[in-house]
């Protein structure tokens, strides 16, 4: 087969689903990021908020049969553990890289123990009892051609990714909350002499960028998948991470680099079918996650050399 | 109520062993200007900080508007009516100038920002008291001035009637300070009380309507403006008339050490940026470089010692072209460097005394041998260093954390002087330092002149330049604006010359 | 030295509340601490094998703690010595089964100079992406852990597989010899003990590792005085890398014999645990990743003797490691009065320093500059 006949065979409609579906994951992790970056505040917990979030969502769901009471505690469980990372690192001087590992360990450990201790399986656990969250089917788009190819069927979660990203998007920028976080990030004793109470602006960040992490968690979980695997976030919480840097703390900009990865994923699963070794389709994400972070980064280097240039 | 709106008594605040106010004194009346003036370190901000709540006094008394304070917070302060324009800039420079003006008191719409009532409110002020600022620009896209004026702005959009300035001209051209004394005049017509903390007498002259002096933590009296003179104000800030003149000798001046070719350097700030700089440094002469801060004058050093890109010209330390060459070179071609941020630059603080002094020359005998530390040779140097430069505590296992800033900046000397190079650039040598080290900083560079150095020394202090250089340049907006020798400088021409040598504003220099 | 037993004192304290913690866990899952503790000390301790197998587990850990250690002093968090560990490895293995030509001795010399070379070349990319275009060389490194896995996991089921079911490749033709057998502790640990006395040494008695140390606490300063803290950033890495391939080569050669796919998970990340419990004190560390080895070696003990399952370790280390964290959380114990000052000292030294900083034009200290930046 030619390469072109394969390539037109990968580039297809689908492969745009294919890749904000491996995207979401991803964008719900960057999103996470976003908000405590605007605080200054590096979340390199998110892989570890995410996966307790995986691990809740799917036991309150197995447990209680509502799809809607494992995300809510998958959120609620988020921001326990956000808060644990918050006044670890504000009350109590820890260095976020350092708490923030700890709790991506604790994270694996803990859901890895609890697997055992609640279901005594080692590995993954799924189960028919475990409700996922529903997916959207809109009947009239099944026969418009295109469109009905590309929307329909989307995970609840799905949607809800948009509208998040839009939303953050309106609260960061245009909000009072939105103006004080930017402000506390960028330059903290300016906002403490305007009165803003700083250490009270970050916990509020860090909560909510539990709920979106407990989130993340749940819709990886319950929408992405319906089971729980040991370690199953994977790094998407540290490719958020990466997305983070990539758009400046910026959730539109974030999730456009979230795009890129998911893009990369879903070509990859592609490529397997013409004999591309499977772990070649695994690391795809990761290397091209790298490389967009150092373009990014040296982008960012030039345009700042740029401007302070004397010659122009 | 009394006539005051503002009365500290008996103020006492120590930061650990440090008793940064000893007796401080001052009380504001309504609708004047009232100046504090005192040295660096004496005190003037702290006491002004206290009362906007920043950190809690230990003793005395603070009473705002006839409400004795138990404890202030600059929530409380700024209820009560008082503002602070602090030193360095309380400003988000990623923010917009509206943006930063209501930070704090947005007002809001729902959910939204309502930054269309928001800039109908700050309009008010703006045409009140004539203080144009372009609302939509970023901080970081417009003039330190026009950043002050946000300030001041913001000050009075929280309602303050009280406007504390602290060295708010340090940062100014003559110009720009010459406007924002219009707006201090009109803000007092308006019934506003000012404090105006600064150490520059022919401002406060200009200005004030009563001067209170600090010196050393010490309240030191209050007088009008009318019944004092520069000369007496020197006395109270300083305790004696003039001080720290050295016996100057013009030695003998020797072949070029250092050559500066049309130099261009890139900057953060555009009036930082240097665009087309020459000047040359010669064996056995000390050349100052006068200018306002921030007109050029670190990137012109650090474009000197290879810390900073040369985008175009040349550098040539004693004959050698170390354009865009690295520190090492540099250093090796002959150049020592004291830096003007000694705590971010000049030391490791984490580091002990002796590690700081030997780090240029880490990899030479006889501190090191085949990359082995010789830790007995490091510490006999560092015996005799601590001795030759009085650096105490003379323990110098002790991390330069814990040395007074007089004392830290003895190490950086110590380290750079010790080595002899040929060139010595001095980047604001005694900023920040108590006045018996200045006068042993300033006696050392005088020696390595005598010793055939040549040295370029970079103040922002105009005496320091002026009784320590032969030849003096003075720098305005990365260009040099004039170039005389030390003989024919004084406040005046200097002072003319920093502004760009325009003509107004000349008088008052 | 006063500040010395504070830090025993504080890890101490830290271990207590991690135990405590882990007590409640057992009982929550309706067992007794006491008794699961105690079977943990003698999975670890008691029997050559159990004693055996705490020691062979220490070995990578030393190593991969001393590796992020290394790369902490210069300013860097190094999580990829994991990466480092496969690649390490699967290179000796590569030249332990290809490179028959040369004799014994040789080969075993060219198996570590051979994993060093690659290890180190691989922990120049993300040292290199940091120096110079200010990347988080925390992302890159925990992104090219997945890389490093995948790769050697490729190349074990494919180009240098043995054939046999598991992914593996085949034995290696120089071995570490074993001595406590049927454990698999082997006398790469006292390679290991000897690394980690050759680091201490280049940390604090040589030019070079003075360099490490003056650019982790003031990069800024390096420069200023010559020293090129890019260059020495990078090159602690690398030194890192190099470390953490030893500790791949050892486990190659003296543990499996050959290459066992997935062999070093955890191994990177346990190590630097260890290393951040005690804030990469060099002197410390080796405690802790002893301390690290008894908890896992003995958690298999555990897991048989009662009905804990040895996840429930890992739990405990990670919420020693979350509490070891946080500076400030013990001092409590110290008076409160000495407390104030500190913290007021603190802010004099801000205001001081920003003063100077105000005066000389605000440069560099742009907040935007803080964004993104290392945290």
């Amino acid at each position: 087969m030619s390469f072109f006949s394969i390539m037109s065979k990968v580039l297809n409609l689908s492969l745009i689903y294919a890749s904000f579906r491996a995207a979401t994951p991803i964008i719900y992790a960057a999103l996470c990021a976003s908000v405590t970056q605007q605080a200054n505040i590096l979340n390199i917990g998110t892989e570890g908020i995410m996966l307790i979030g995986a691990f809740t969502a799917v036991t309150v769901s197995y447990f209680t049969g509502s799809w809607i009471l494992g995300v809510l505690c998958a959120m609620l469980a988020g921001v326990v553990i956000a808060l644990i990372m918050a006044v670890g690192h504000i009350k109590f001087g820890a260095d976020i890289c350092g708490i923030g590992m700890g709790i991506n360990m604790l994270a694996l450990a803990i859901t890895k123990f609890l697997l055992k201790a609640i279901y005594d399986v080692n590995g993954a656990f799924s189960s028919p009892q475990i409700k996922v969250i529903p997916k959207v089917s809109i009947p009239f788009l099944d026969n418009v051609p295109v469109i009905g190819t590309l929307l329909n069927n989307w995970s609840l979660t799905e949607w809800f990714a948009i509208i998040l990203i839009i939303v953050l998007q309106f609260f960061i920028f245009k909000t009072v909350w939105g103006l004080r976080l930017r402000a506390v990030g960028q330059f903290p004793e300016a906002a403490k002499t305007a009165g803003i109470k700083v250490n009270a602006v970050k916990y509020r960040a860090m909560a909510i960028s539990g709920l979106i992490g407990g989130l993340a968690g749940a819709h990886l979980s319950l929408g992405y998948s319906s089971q729980f695997i040991e370690n199953m976030t994977s790094s998407r919480g540290f490719m958020g991470v990466a997305a983070m840097y990539f758009g400046g703390a910026n959730p539109v900009k974030a999730s456009i680099g979230c795009l890129l990865f998911g893009f990369a994923d879903s070509i990859g699963a592609r490529l397997q079918a013409y004999g591309l070794p499977s772990q070649f389709v695994l690391m795809m994400p990761y290397i091209v996650t790298i490389v967009v972070l150092a373009i990014s980064m040296a982008a960012q280097l030039r345009s700042a050399k740029r401007r302070q240039s004397s010659l122009n | 109520m009394s006539e005051y709106v503002v009365e500290m008594k008996d103020i006492i605040k120590t930061f650990g062993q440090v008793q940064a106010v000893k007796n401080g004194q001052f009380n504001l009346r309504k609708g004047e200007i009232h100046s504090l003036i005192g040295e660096n370190g004496a005190g003037k901000s702290t006491m002004m900080k206290l009362l906007y709540g920043m950190y809690p006094i230990n003793s005395g008394e603070i009473i705002i508007k006839g409400e004795r304070m138990g404890e202030i917070t600059p929530m409380m302060a700024i209820e009560r009516g008082i503002g602070m324009v602090h030193q360095e800039f309380m400003l988000v420079s990623e923010l917009t100038v509206l943006e930063n003006i209501i930070l704090g008191f947005e007002p809001r719409k729902g959910l939204r920002l309502d930054l269309d009532k928001a800039r109908a409110d700050v309009r008010k002020y703006i045409e009140e008291y004539q203080m144009d600022v372009q609302l939509d620009k970023r901080i970081s896209q417009i003039s330190v001035g026009e950043a002050q004026r946000v300030e001041i702005i913001k000050t009075l959009m929280r309602g303050a009637d009280v406007i504390i300035l602290d060295e708010p001209t340090a940062v100014l051209t003559p110009q720009e300070a010459e406007r924002l004394f219009e707006i201090l005049e009109n803000l007092k017509s308006s019934g506003k009380s000012i404090v105006f903390i600064s150490h520059k007498l022919n401002e406060v002259m200009q200005i004030s309507d009563r001067i209170s002096v600090m010196r050393q933590g010490q309240y030191m009296g209050t007088v009008n403006k009318s019944e004092t003179s520069p000369l007496d104000l020197t006395k109270r800030m300083i305790g004696r008339e003039v001080f720290l003149n050295i016996e100057k000798d013009y030695g003998k001046v020797g072949e070029k050490i250092l050559d500066v070719q049309d130099v261009w350097v890139s900057s953060n700030k555009e009036t930082s940026k240097i665009r087309g700089m020459s000047l040359s440094v010669r064996a056995g002469e000390i050349v100052g470089v006068a200018g306002i801060d921030g007109n050029g004058q670190s990137e012109l050093v650090e474009a000197i010692t290879g810390l900073r890109k040369v985008e175009k010209g040349k550098v040539i330390v004693c004959g050698k072209d170390v354009t865009n060459k690295s520190v090492k070179v540099i250093r090796g071609a002959g150049m020592a460097h004291i830096p003007e941020d000694r705590n971010r630059m000049g030391l490791d603080r984490a580091m002990s005394i002796r590690d700081n002094l030997v780090t240029v020359r880490v990899d030479e005998a006889p501190f090191s041998k085949h990359g082995i530390l010789q830790l007995s040779a490091q510490d006999a140097y560092s015996e005799q260093m601590v001795k030759e430069f009085d650096i105490r505590p003379t323990d110098y296992h002790l991390p330069t954390s814990s040395l007074s800033g007089g004392n830290a900046q003895k190490v950086v000397v110590a380290r750079e002087v010790s080595m002899k190079k040929q060139l010595l650039i001095a980047s604001q040598p005694t900023r920040g330092v108590d006045i018996g080290a200045i006068e042993q900083i300033r006696n050392t560079l005088e020696k390595a002149k005598k010793e055939g150095s040549g040295v370029l020394l970079v103040s922002a202090e105009l005496e320091e330049i002026i009784s320590l250089s032969d030849r003096i340049i003075v720098i305005h907006e990365g260009k040099i604006t004039g170039e005389m020798m030390a003989s024919e400088a004084n406040e005046n021409n200097l002072g003319l010359l920093m502004m760009g040598g325009a003509k107004g504003g000349a008088e008052h220099a | 030295m006063k500040s010395v037993k504070d830090g025993i004192v504080r890890i101490l304290l830290t271990m207590v509340l991690a135990l405590l913690i882990g007590a409640v866990l057992i009982l929550a899952i309706g067992e007794n601490p006491i008794s699961a503790y105690r079977a943990l000390l003698k999975g670890a301790f008691v029997g050559k094998l159990s004693l055996g197998t705490t020691l062979a587990s220490f070995t990578p850990l030393l190593l991969t703690s001393m590796a992020f250690v290394v790369a902490a002093q210069a300013g860097a968090f190094n999580v990829g010595v994991e990466g480092e560990v496969f690649l390490g490895g699967i290179t000796a293995a590569y030249i332990g089964y290809q490179w028959d030509f040369l004799p014994a001795p040789l080969l075993m010399i060219a198996c570590f100079a051979g994993a060093m070379v690659v290890t180190a070349l691989w922990a120049f990319i993300p040292a290199w992406l940091k120096a110079y275009y200010n990347v988080s060389e925390v992302c890159t490194t925990i992104l090219m852990n997945s890389v490093a896995l995948y790769i050697t996991s490729y190349l074990v089921s494919g180009p240098m597989s043995a054939g046999s079911a598991n992914p593996q490749s085949p034995p290696v033709l120089v071995k570490l010899k074993q001595f406590m057998r049927p454990s698999s502790v082997n006398v790469g640990i006292f390679l290991a003990i000897a690394v980690v006395l050759l680091v201490i040494f280049m940390l604090y008695r040589t030019s070079m590792g003075y360099k490490f140390r003056l650019v982790g606490t003031n990069p800024a300063f390096a420069d200023f005085t010559g020293i090129n803290s890019k260059h020495v950033f990078i090159k602690a890495m690398m030194v890192s890398g190099m470390i953490g391939g030893i500790a791949g080569t050892i486990e190659v050669l003296g543990v499996y014999g050959y290459f066992l796919n997935n062999f070093a998970t955890g191994l990177g990340s346990n190590g630097m645990l260890a290393a951040l419990i005690v804030k990469s004190n060099v002197v410390a560390t080796p405690f802790m990743a002893f301390f690290l080895a008894v908890l896992k070696s003995g958690a298999m003990g555990m897991q048989q003797a009662t009905g804990v399952p040895k996840g429930l370790v890992d739990t405990i280390t990670a919420v020693f490691i979350i509490i070891a964290t946080m500076e400030t959380l013990f001092d409590f114990l110290k008076r409160r009065k000495s407390d104030e000052t500190k913290i007021e000292l603190k802010d004099f030294g801000v205001s001081a320093s920003s003063a100077n900083s105000a005066a000389a034009g605000t440069d560099g200290k742009r907040p935007a500059d803080q964004k993104g930046g290392k945290s």
